[in-house]
């Protein structure tokens, strides 16, 4: 195993979100079966008490899960050199299989604990605690995605080894292979670009008119989450490309480092922010209804879809920005 | 307007000095009429007012103000709760030393972030309407117990409450200044106040002001 701060960091903080959450799901057992605003008895008025403390715990827990997402990918781009073959955080994570399903459990968890918080926090503008229930109903659903990420994320780290020969991202994002991300590489640029953009116009549009009509949020949600999944595909596809002015160079993790001034970290923070509260927004909208909630809820799902719609829009124009400035002609080239 | 369900509040539960100061409390507290909780030292009344008044959580049972469930309100609303609902007259009346009359007067309405000049006219009529016009711009610790004592009532009156909380109102007063706080009682009532107190004074249990007096003894309803 390579140790170093951000590992033991890393490592810690896995194990206090496991344990925490454990604990919390434990509180969260008991009161989905005990429940009842009705009730004054003390088993009620107890939970009533030790909600807002075990909801803070768990809040402190998931946000740590963001900041987690961030380190990890930061430090495997950091102890590339470490390993024979590696040349960004794609060789780090390719030393053992645990490396990219710990990686896709991080992002996972990142939107499930975001999507969380924003039921949080709606839940403590009412009241009447409205949301409280089934806050701790979806922490159960959140739990097993925690403990199974911290498991994989240790058995990662003690499975580094220096002596490992591991494969750089030519070899992974190398068109032609038979891989998702092979696949992705191999996508042609033109239409990719012209999807990319259809899909960010649509996306920004719904955002605009859900000011309007309430019910496009929902429409706004699920297009953010496509065009997550679109924009992975494009940086792939071809952002990439433009960014390293090389027709072949496809990895989405080199844009971190510091050869190309970093400009992934100005992709990923927005997108990822952006497509977190994009679903915040969605995640929100079903609770205008509610009694105790209505004056704020609606307030909420605007504000979320504005910053969502601020993020996207700056990712969008990064991306243009990387395209334009490049020395690379992709598109002419495509023709001849 | 203010209603009790079987409200019981223990102190350091679970330990070897464990105390319920109140024990299973069912009460209606109507509005607009002076109510007074009247009972010996330890009785539990002071406990009682501060569980009305949402400065304290019961262990169990229900506190409802105005219809609203409001004993298991979290911090956020409970400090917003209490400052529009219920103004607070202490015992040791609670004035913060080195600040004027006025100052202290202006203090809970400060988070309601009103224009100044508007909040200082205001708590300068107060002050008035209370006789203490020309004792305004003194130091708390220059006035005398009956001076604190209005400055005080002026302050739970800052921000327009529904329900005045008083705790042993006339504890540190002589007859003449009780009787003076009666008048203010009859006063605010008039303006359609809901007065709550706890007393062990006969002068203001017996008052023709006071509409009921509750006997609590025991932590309990005598």
């Amino acid at each position: 195993m390579t140790v170093n701060p951000a590992i033991v960091a890393l490592v810690i903080a896995s194990l206090v979100s496991a344990v925490m959450l454990s604990y919390a799901s434990a509180f969260g057992w008991r009161l989905v079966r005990h429940w009842d605003l009705a009730s004054g008895s003390e088993l009620q008025v107890s939970l009533e008490r030790h909600t807002y403390l075990i909801s803070t715990l768990v809040a402190f827990v998931l946000a740590l899960q963001a900041v987690s997402l961030l380190l990890f990918v930061y430090n495997a781009d950091r102890l590339a050199p470490l390993f024979v073959g590696a040349m960004c955080a794609v060789g780090t994570l390719n030393t053992s299989e645990f490396g990219f399903p710990a990686l896709l459990l991080k992002i996972l968890v990142f939107f499930a604990a975001s999507s969380w918080l924003v039921l949080h926090h709606l839940d403590t503008r009412g009241y009447d605690y409205p949301l409280t229930r089934l806050k701790y109903r979806l922490l159960f659903a959140v739990l097993p995605l925690v403990l199974v990420e911290a498991y994989l994320q240790l058995r990662f780290f003690l499975a580094l080894d220096a002596d490992v020969i591991t494969s750089c991202c030519g070899r992974l994002f190398g068109a032609g292979r038979e891989s998702v991300a092979a696949e992705l590489a191999g996508l042609p640029p033109a239409p990719s670009m012209v999807g990319f953009y259809a899909l960010m116009a649509a996306t920004l549009a719904a955002g605009a008119l859900a000011r309007y009509w309430p019910g496009m949020t929902y429409v706004f949600t699920l297009l953010s989450a496509a065009a997550f999944v679109a924009s992975i595909a494009a940086i792939v596809s071809f952002v990439s490309l433009y960014a390293y002015e090389h027709p072949h160079h496809h990895c989405p993790f080199c844009l971190l480092k510091a050869d190309y001034g970093h400009e992934g970290y100005l992709l990923y923070l927005p997108l990822f922010a952006a497509t977190a509260l994009g679903l915040g927004a969605g995640v929100v909208r079903p609770f205008a209804e509610v009694s105790s909630l209505r004056s704020v809820a609606p307030a909420i799902a605007r504000r979320l879809t504005d910053v969502s719609l601020g993020l996207l829009l700056f990712f969008t124009l990064w991306v243009t920005y990387i395209v334009a400035s490049s020395s690379l002609q992709l598109l002419g080239n495509e023709g001849g | 307007m203010i209603e009790l369900a079987d409200v019981r509040k223990a102190f350091n539960q679970g330990r070897p000095n464990e105390l319920w100061a109140v024990r299973g409390v069912t009460l209606s507290i109507e509005a607009r009429r002076a109510t007074v909780l009247r009972g010996p030292s330890g009785s539990g009344k002071t406990t009682l007012l501060t569980l009305v008044g949402c400065l304290s959580r019961p262990t169990s049972g229900r506190v409802r103000v105005g219809g609203r469930e409001v004993s298991g309100m979290t911090e956020r609303f409970l400090t917003e709760l209490r400052r529009q609902t219920f103004g607070f007259v202490f015992q040791q009346f609670n004035l913060l030393r080195g600040l004027t009359a006025t100052e202290n007067v202006m203090l809970p309405a400060y988070p309601l972030g009103l224009p100044r000049q508007r909040l200082l006219q205001r708590a300068r009529t107060l002050l008035s309407s209370l006789g203490l016009g020309d004792r305004a711009e003194a130091r708390v610790e220059w006035l005398s117990g009956g001076e604190a004592q209005r400055v005080a009532i002026a302050r739970a009156l800052v921000n327009d409450p529904q329900v005045i909380l008083a705790d042993e109102p006339t504890a540190n007063l002589d007859s003449e200044l009780s009787q003076r706080f009666l008048d203010i009682v009859r006063d605010l009532k008039a303006q359609g106040k809901t007065l709550l107190m706890t007393s062990h004074d006969p002068l203001v249990c017996e008052a023709a002001v006071v509409d009921r007096v509750v006997t609590v003894r025991d932590g309990r309803l005598a």
